[in-house]
């Protein structure tokens, strides 16, 4: 979103601490957009102290409690918006069912970030760039950018488009694993597929949540897969990922990986395994990722990391079969 | 007996650490304090053309405004490069230097004053890249106008011994390697803190995060054009410096200057990005080395030729580039020796110490040579080594004085406590084990500013509740020099620690002491405390000779009581010490340390010269993923020679910390620039190795016992980090079979050199 200067406006600030949906909903309605959701503010407080937070506004919403369970719904798991990243680490039925989510979990952040971070937070974590996650002074002292106050890219020095990357770690799995999440705004409460809450825009990184939106839970078939991750970092912890895979191949052998960090959004390849070939694999992947140099590990290096995590996966289900 | 040398102990300031009791430059309050915000500079290299404060003046929450002009004189730690002033004047020189400075009522209303200072600029063509810095520009685009030659090479430092090239023209196996190395920074806990306060009565009082009260006590005076006795600086407890903190900055005489002109307390804390700017951290390095040696792996020769990447102003920076070359001259010998080190200005933050200063790259660049020769040669690594070695008492060829050295026994330590005969070369694809061996400077004999008085004196009261003093202006900056002191002041008059009180690093309250670098703190001002404590000893062991008609020479202080050898005498401490105070009262004794006379007589033979030098050896194993790039040190064994240990737990602390220091720069921290906008100013993109990259540590120490240090003490905050990175650096050697000539060892650069051998293998064959 386009930041008008904090510091311009002269208003008054809130932070209300909501204990349902529907009072944060009507809340966020009486401050018309300019507010901001927070749950573990993980991300939100980096933000607002570099400036790039324009809302006046704080709806607290940790302290609804129906967004805070784990629960087998059927034929599925749901797992609730405010539920933390450490909680789905120690959660016996995660762990036991979808074991992809808790090593995705395990690769973000650091244990004392996962213990406020939500899985709600990770999904609409902003998108990244080295030219934007930076002070106030810092983007102004290079110009800024189109995601910012500039009229360019600062990567591709056009203005066709912002390329900032998406950095969920928690969506590539969920997204492998064919998630859905639950969404209640001013018009009521609806399913989407996970897939459609990411627009592929740098500047608006997400969709489904314009009517003052709260992603209220994810759900995530319960049937037995093969998982697969894989997290590019320089260190064991804290980093931020710079091309996340995740792969999931069902006993159909239809297989889903979405590839995460190197693009806009989560890219998805899915299909038949009968269908697919490594190179068909790295075809897709190569069509689907716009990656730039927006990130502190080389180009050149994360595109070649994108093909070897797919080559990788790859033989381990070959050698599996 | 009980003893406190040599015992693993906890710091004497632990408990106020850890409950939050310790005082830190932040923590201090004073009524009516205003807060300091700096503007600073968006460009790399701008001329100012105007700068309009009224509109920040006119802020109702802004008590004062300050600009270059206000503070026009220069300064430096070093009294050759005074290039620095407290705000640019005239122009800008890197992209974050402060242009004008804002007291305000509270943190936002001086915010909010920068925000209103208008700044027009000029732009000036920026040099980033140190290799443009060492050519001919026109002089309106110099950084400095002093630079000769019309170049922005700030200082070039030669050496050469016994024709080295020519050494090198005869060795049967000579290897010349150039290797590059990124800046890395400290990246210590604490940001940078000033508190100052200004009143007719007491002077100036700064109470600063600072590693050198000293040189800020002098920088202060000659900037703000105070006396020195109108002058107080204290150091109170620091989070960390590893050389960060060893320098006289702005921000300290900006906030001095604003208490003085508001007449009330100001105080500055930096943001994390601003540290990062502030900077003198390691010189981003490139250098070409050459050694030669025999079939045998005798080294015949090494010649070096090195550009370090000095940022925009000088700090340490005459003392790194002779540092680059003359810590080469060691753990071997080399006979036939010779460097150039040309530093240049870049607009970028400055450079200056960091944690083995000056010798941390060059010391990886000559370990990795050297393990290419063991490997032409097909000789052992640690064979190789054992063969060059530096005896005990000798010099060096540049005239460097070696007493105490344990290296032979630290690589002999690591050699067998990592298996390294039953596993060198034989682990497989993917796993390597790495050695290498370091020494270092235990305090630069020389003091930076020539004067006439000791490098530190400290002063010891005894007063009638029977505890000891001791007055020190020693900045313990979290390694624990306090505790140091109280341990040999203990030891020395066989007290129990709890007898014993540090009072340190308070320029009005504690003589001087030149400051926490140069790992000179343990042995100079541990030599003070033990001539103090033995005076001490001398006066109250007379007065109970005399009392209690003993021969004094047979007077023993032991477990908190004055005895004699025989067993006659047998007094408690506090009859010990009332006896020494009847009729005068409390006892103070003084000591003080000054370097012996070292070193040759041409030009540069200063540099690097120490009273004691340390040593040591380490051994690291990797893990690389061949697929990925990616190295895991899976454990390093470091031993390190400190003389004596007179806190082990201290000591072992220390290498521990040099081991994640060395981890970093080998593998994940950079400093990393965009048309000179600093890109990762924080910890998330600064990556310091967390606690799951660290790997499992095997320490030992080797005590030599160096006859002039403090019970045989010497070094140890420094010296063990040289040798970690080139253990690294072979370590993955040995695992892949590539050579890594440029730190940090990022995965892309691996997985670039796997590719690079594999072509021309293919080549090969084909």
């Amino acid at each position: 979103m386009k930041n008008d200067s904090p510091r311009e406006e002269i208003a008054e600030r809130s932070y209300v601490v909501v204990t349902t949906v529907e009072e944060a909903v009507a809340r966020a309605r009486e401050l018309r957009g300019d507010y901001q959701y927070v749950a573990g503010g993980t991300d939100l407080e980096v933000h607002r102290r570099q400036e790039l937070v324009a809302e006046h506004h704080v709806i607290d919403l940790t302290a609804i409690k129906e967004l805070h369970a784990i629960s087998i719904d059927g034929e599925e798991l749901s797992i609730g918006a405010l539920v933390t990243l450490d909680e789905i680490i120690s959660d016996v039925v995660v762990r036991e069912r979808v074991p992809l989510l808790a090593t995705a979990a395990r690769s973000v952040a650091t244990p004392v970030i996962r213990k406020s971070a939500t899985v709600g937070g990770n999904l609409l974590v902003k998108n990244r760039c080295t030219f934007y996650d930076q002070s106030g002074s810092w983007r102004s002292s290079i110009g800024s950018c189109l995601r910012d106050n500039g009229d360019i890219c600062q990567v591709v020095g056009t203005d066709a488009g912002c390329y900032s990357r998406n950095v969920s770690d928690m969506a590539a799995a969920f997204i492998a694993l064919g998630a859905t999440i639950v969404v209640r705004d001013q018009k009521g409460e609806k399913r989407y597929d996970l897939t459609a809450l990411y627009s592929g825009d740098g500047i608006r990184n997400h969709n489904l949540l314009e009517n003052d939106g709260i992603i209220l839970r994810v759900q995530v078939p319960i049937k037995p897969v093969a998982s697969w991750y894989r997290k590019l970092r320089l260190r064991e912890s804290l980093d931020f990922t710079s091309c996340t895979v995740a792969a999931a191949v069902d006993e159909r052998n239809y297989i889903r990986v979405c590839i995460n960090g190197v693009s806009m959004a989560p890219v998805l390849i899915e299909g038949d395994l009968a269908e697919l070939s490594l190179e068909e694999l790295h075809r897709r992947a190569r069509r689907s990722c716009q990656t730039v140099d927006n990130d502190l590990l080389p180009l050149k290096y994360r595109r070649e990391m994108i093909h070897i995590y797919l080559e990788e996966w790859w033989g381990s289900i070959h050698v599996d079969a | 007996m009980t003893r406190v040398v040599g015992k693993g102990i906890p710091y004497i300031d632990a408990r106020k650490k850890a409950t939050g009791q310790a005082m830190f430059a932040d923590d201090y309050k004073f009524p009516n304090m205003l807060y300091v915000k700096f503007l600073r500079s968006p460009h790399p290299h701008a001329r100012i053309v105007s700068i309009d404060t009224s509109r920040a003046e006119a802020h109702p929450g802004v008590r004062a405004v300050a600009i270059g002009r206000d503070l026009p004189l220069g300064f430096g730690v070093l009294p050759v490069s005074p290039d620095e002033t407290a705000m640019a004047v005239e122009k800008v020189r890197y992209a974050g230097e402060i242009v004008a400075a804002v007291a305000g009522e509270t943190e936002e209303a001086a915010l909010e004053g920068v925000r209103l200072v208008e700044v027009r600029y000029e732009p000036i063509r920026a040099f980033l890249e140190p290799e443009d810095s060492l050519t001919e520009c026109a002089p309106e685009e110099q950084i400095h106008e002093h630079c000769k030659n019309g170049t922005n090479i700030h200082k070039i430092a030669s050496l050469r011994f016994n024709d080295p090239e020519a050494a090198l023209e005869e060795a049967p196996h000579v290897r010349t390697l150039k290797f590059r190395f990124a800046g890395v920074t400290h990246a210590f806990t604490e940001p940078m803190a000033t508190v100052a306060t200004w009143n007719e009565d007491d002077g100036l009082v700064v109470i600063s995060a600072t590693q050198v009260p000293h040189y800020l006590h002098r920088t202060l005076s000659k900037i703000l054009g105070l006396p020195l006795h109108r002058i107080r600086v204290i150091k109170p407890a620091l989070g960390g410096g590893f050389g960060g903190k060893s320098d006289p900055f702005p921000h300290e005489l900006i906030t001095a200057h604003l208490a003085m002109k508001t007449g009330r307390p100001v105080k500055c804390r930096f943001s994390r990005e601003e540290v990062f700017l502030n900077n003198h951290g390691r010189h981003p390095t490139d250098m070409t080395i050459s050694v030669g040696c025999d079939d045998d792996g005798k080294i015949q020769a090494l010649n070096a030729d090195i550009v370090i990447d000095g940022g925009a102003f000088g700090s340490f920076g005459v003392v790194t580039t002779y540092y680059n070359g003359v810590l080469l001259q060691g753990p071997y010998r080399i006979d036939r020796f010779g460097f150039r080190t040309r530093r240049v200005y870049t607009n970028k933050p400055q450079c200056g110490a960091m944690r083995g200063h000056g010798a941390v790259n060059p010391r990886y660049a000559m370990e990795v040579t050297l393990d290419v020769l063991a490997h032409d040669l097909r000789i052992d690594p640690c064979d190789l080594r054992l063969g060059n070695f530096l005896p005990s008492n000798t010099l060096t060829v540049g005239q460097l004085r070696i007493t105490s050295n344990g290296v032979k026994d630290c690589l002999l330590a690591v050699r067998e406590r990592s298996d390294w005969d039953r596993r060198y070369g034989k682990l497989p694809f993917g796993r390597g084990l790495g050695v290498a061996c370091g020494f270092y400077i235990s305090g630069s004999a020389l003091p930076i500013i020539w004067n006439r008085y000791p490098q530190t004196v400290v002063h010891l009261k005894l007063d009638f509740d029977g505890g000891v003093v001791v007055y020190s202006g020693a900045s313990d900056i979290g390694q624990g020099s306090d505790t140091v002191l109280a341990q040999v002041v203990a030891e020395t008059l066989g007290l129990p620690l709890e007898r014993v009180h540090v009072k340190a690093a308070d320029t009005r309250h504690t003589p001087v002491d030149l400051g926490s670098y140069s790992s000179r703190v343990t042995f100079m001002v541990g030599n003070a405390a033990l001539k103090a404590a033995e005076k001490m000893k001398a006066e109250i062991s007379r007065a109970v000779a005399r009392e209690k008609k003993v021969p004094e020479d047979t007077i023993m202080f032991t477990n908190g009581r004055v005895v004699s050898e025989d067993g006659g005498l047998d007094l408690s401490w506090d009859d010990g010490v009332e006896i020494a105070l009847a009729g005068r009262g409390a006892l103070a004794t003084s000591g003080w340390y000054i370097s012996p006379k070292l070193g040759g007589d041409f030009k540069g033979a200063g540099a690097g010269l120490s009273p004691s030098y340390s040593f040591g050896a380490f051994i690291s194993e990797v893990e690389v993923n061949p697929a990925t790039g990616h190295v895991r040190v899976v454990k390093v064994w470091g031993a390190h020679d400190c003389g004596r240990a007179l806190n082990p737990k201290a000591v072992e602390g220390q290498i521990e910390g040099c081991i994640h220091m060395g981890l970093g720069q080998a593998l994940s921290e950079e400093m990393r620039y965009n048309a000179g906008h600093l890109l990762n100013s924080n910890f998330t993109d600064y990556r310091i190795p967390t606690a799951l990259d660290t790997p499992e540590m095997d320490i030992t120490i080797v005590e030599s016992n160096d006859p002039e240090g403090p019970f045989g003490a010497k070094e140890a905050g420094e010296g063990p980090i040289h040798p970690v990175l080139p253990s690294i650096g072979n370590a993955v050697f040995d695992a892949v079979g590539v050579r890594m000539y440029e730190l940090p060892i990022t995965p892309d650069k691996v997985l670039a050199a796997l590719k690079a051998r594999k072509n021309a293998e293919q080549e090969q064959v084909s």
